[in-house]
């Protein structure tokens, strides 16, 4: 056992970052030059559900572009149980929030769930019964099963929901990224919702959640506080305070913004 | 000016003789065919546009490489057309991402000015050769050979076989760029692989359509298969069809009308296109329709059956004219109605009127019983007055299915708003 020592990130020196499901250091990411998200840090257990709260435009969905590899970081590291992105891409599945989705595509659920596959699949490879079978038990997994030939348009918000976390789990990832799940389903549905993503969590899955609304936030086991950077992180029992949420939704710029601002002005003189 | 001269549309097709139709014949269903199936991707990724951008944007490229072989040498021609072609798509995507303008409005701005670039080079052409621009604005399949025709057919294998090959991937990138990119699969090639289809096929088909209307064939009829399936694999079969169906068509229509053939392929395209918005299962004008005029009758049947019901409740015989009043229906609509229900074993028809079965009965039952746990739900949970519930509660009879969830919504009321015993569902009154 090591020393007690705390790093910069706050995370103990003796824990080993590799057997974390998520670790970040330090990420900073940029869209065209003006910084988004500002040296955020956090290590995630494996199992553990994470809400990610803040107003628009605090960069939760740049947050989660970049973890998804979409988005290069200008600084940091970004890692799924020791490795980079690189390395790592067969981990992570996101499930889209409901307005990114073509509802008027023509595919059926099992279709939707199918495609899960693709990152292991070769390009011109055919999936097989094998496939549908996996396809079939995702569907299974989240109660969706005897919906599977319906056209997507004719579920409900919870269904389509589930249809993709199918397709999140039939893609073999651990780790989840949900964006805005819980966008115009009603309280029952948010319930069904929750219970399922605590089934994935205790059977090893680890989710990130992007979450608008503020009702639910003692659902989660950690709680990621984000207005451009990382206002709190910890435990909703610890972190979800009156005061940390006032200086997550508080629309004042912070020294930072002002300073950015200041020398863009600067740059154009 | 001598450009625009060119340009001015005179109806010289040369139709009769039929010199060389039958290669612009099966060139054209080739075009169509092809043009349908890359159509989807158009159709469902948003790029419409997109389309109609290559399609004028490959002129100067087709001119460049007229300059260079010094003839209109097809495999040159298509080598021109397909890197102008692409060069459109990497443009677009250039201005659209590296500037605030928005895609429409690089696709117009990428795409004009290579076609204006067109214009000046075939107005600087040496003295002496011709490029035929009407041909190329226009198109006349007339005037396509052999030649054409092969190249046509070896695209349209390439295409039809790449897409089998790639249709997972190529799906998935239609649907969730999104998830294709963080699974590590190149959408970027995927959508110049697709572009560049789309410029093979289009320079292949020019002299069939022309650059105006090759577009049609590549939206109308993808459009139409995305009006009438749920089905992508169906979707592109369709496509494809439709596409195929309207060259082929459109060149018969040609014939007959002695009109040009790119506009009448044109025509039937979109006649299909009007067809599957009228017969589109589920938006179509004549389901919906069928399905409302369903559903009417159904409703009718089902007031006749309460109408019944109540007669023989106050010992009244069930003549045809009572249950007209009480049901409200005209007298004339009621055989149709006796028809139904005869058939459904609801009813027996005797001189005097209609008798309920045992099953009519309990029919009835559930509809009057649905009506008095509406009616209590309305009162409750709508704040309506029970003096104006009847009317609502006569249309949400007809949804008896959910009686017993309203049932359990209520907490199980024994009596409706105007003191009527609501009957259980075991029927027992």
């Amino acid at each position: 056992m090591g020393t007690l020592e705390t790093n910069l990130a706050g995370t103990p020196a003796f824990l080993d970052t590799s057997s974390m499901a998520i670790h970040l250091r330090d990420v900073t990411v940029s869209y065209q030059e003006a910084p988004v998200l500002r040296s955020v840090s956090m290590d995630v257990a494996k199992g553990e559900i994470v809400g990610v709260v803040g107003p628009n435009g605090a960069g939760k969905s740049s947050l989660l572009k970049t973890m998804l590899g979409l988005h290069p970081q200008d600084a940091g590291e970004i890692h799924y149980y020791g490795k980079p992105i690189s390395d790592s891409r067969h981990l992570v599945s996101y499930v889209p929030q409901t307005g990114a989705v073509d509802w008027d595509f023509p595919v059926t659920a099992m279709d939707v769930v199918m495609m899960g596959h693709a990152s292991r699949l070769r390009w011109f490879k055919r999936p097989g019964q094998k496939h549908r079978e996996q396809a079939i038990e995702a569907l299974e997994t989240v109660g969706m099963a005897p919906y599977r030939n319906r056209h997507i348009r004719q579920l409900s918000g919870g269904q389509q929901q589930r249809v993709f976390l199918a397709r999140a789990l039939c893609q073999k990832a651990e780790i989840l990224f949900l964006d805005e799940p819980f966008g115009g389903v009603d309280a029952a549905t948010e319930n069904a919702i929750f219970a399922l993503m605590d089934d994935l969590a205790t059977k090893g899955h680890t989710l990130m959640v992007v979450n608008h609304d503020l009702s639910v936030l003692e659902r989660y086991d950690q709680l990621l506080l984000l207005n451009q950077h990382v206002i709190a992180y910890g435990p909703p029992g610890e972190v979800a305070t009156e005061e940390n949420l006032r200086n997550t939704y508080g629309g004042h710029l912070s020294l930072l913004d002002k300073a950015e601002h200041a020398m863009k002005h600067h740059l154009r003189k | 000016m001598h450009i625009l001269a060119q340009l001015t549309f005179k109806p010289e097709y040369s139709l009769y003789p039929f010199e060389g139709l039958p290669e612009g014949l099966w060139t054209s269903v080739l075009v169509g065919i092809t043009c349908g199936i890359l159509g989807c991707f158009v159709v469902l990724r948003r790029m419409a546009l997109i389309g109609d951008a290559i399609s004028h944007a490959i002129l100067p490229g087709v001119v460049i490489a007229f300059l260079v072989t010094n003839n209109t040498g097809v495999w040159g021609l298509l080598l021109g057309a397909l890197l102008a072609g692409l060069l459109t798509a990497v443009l677009i995507n250039l201005v659209s991402h590296k500037s605030r303008t928005k895609e429409d409005s690089a696709i117009g701005i990428v795409f004009t000015a290579l076609f204006a670039l067109g214009l000046i080079l075939i107005s600087n052409l040496p003295r002496g050769t011709h490029f035929d621009l009407k041909c190329f604005v226009f198109g006349i399949p007339e005037a396509v050979n052999r030649e054409e025709l092969w190249l046509m057919a070896i695209i349209a294998a390439l295409v039809i076989g790449t897409i089998t090959l790639l249709y997972h991937p190529l799906k998935l990138i239609s649907f969730d760029p999104v998830l294709a990119t963080s699974m590590g699969i190149p959408v970027l090639f995927f959508h110049y692989l697709l572009m560049g289809m789309i410029s093979a096929t289009i320079v292949a088909g020019l002299k069939t359509t022309g650059v105006i209307l090759v577009v049609a064939m590549v939206i109308t009829p993808a459009s139409a298969a995305y009006q009438l399936t749920n089905r992508f694999s169906s979707m592109l079969f369709m496509a494809g069809l439709f596409g195929g169906l309207s060259a082929l068509l459109g060149m018969m229509l040609a014939y007959v009308l002695n009109a040009p053939s790119g506009p009448s392929m044109v025509l039937v395209a979109t006649a299909i296109f009007a067809l599957s918005m009228l017969f589109s299962p589920t938006h179509g004008f004549v389901f919906d329709k069928l399905r409302k005029l369903k559903l009417k009758r159904h409703i009718e049947g089902e007031d006749v059956l309460k109408a019944v019901y109540k007669l023989e409740q106050h010992k009244e015989t069930a003549s045809r004219d009572r249950i007209g009043s009480l049901a409200s229906l005209p007298l004339e609509r009621l055989p149709l109605l006796f028809k139904d229900l005869l058939q459904e074993q609801l009813i027996t028809l005797t001189d005097a009127g209609a008798v309920l079965t045992d099953n009519g009965r309990k029919r009835a039952l559930q509809m009057v019983r649905a009506h008095r746990l509406w009616e209590s739900y309305l009162v409750e949970h709508a704040n309506i007055p029970p003096s104006s519930i009847h009317p609502h509660a006569e249309k949400l009879e007809h949804a008896h299915e959910l009686a017993d969830e309203v049932e359990r919504t209520l907490g199980y009321p024994e009596h409706d708003p105007h003191g009527s015993v609501i009957p259980k569902q075991e029927f027992e009154i």
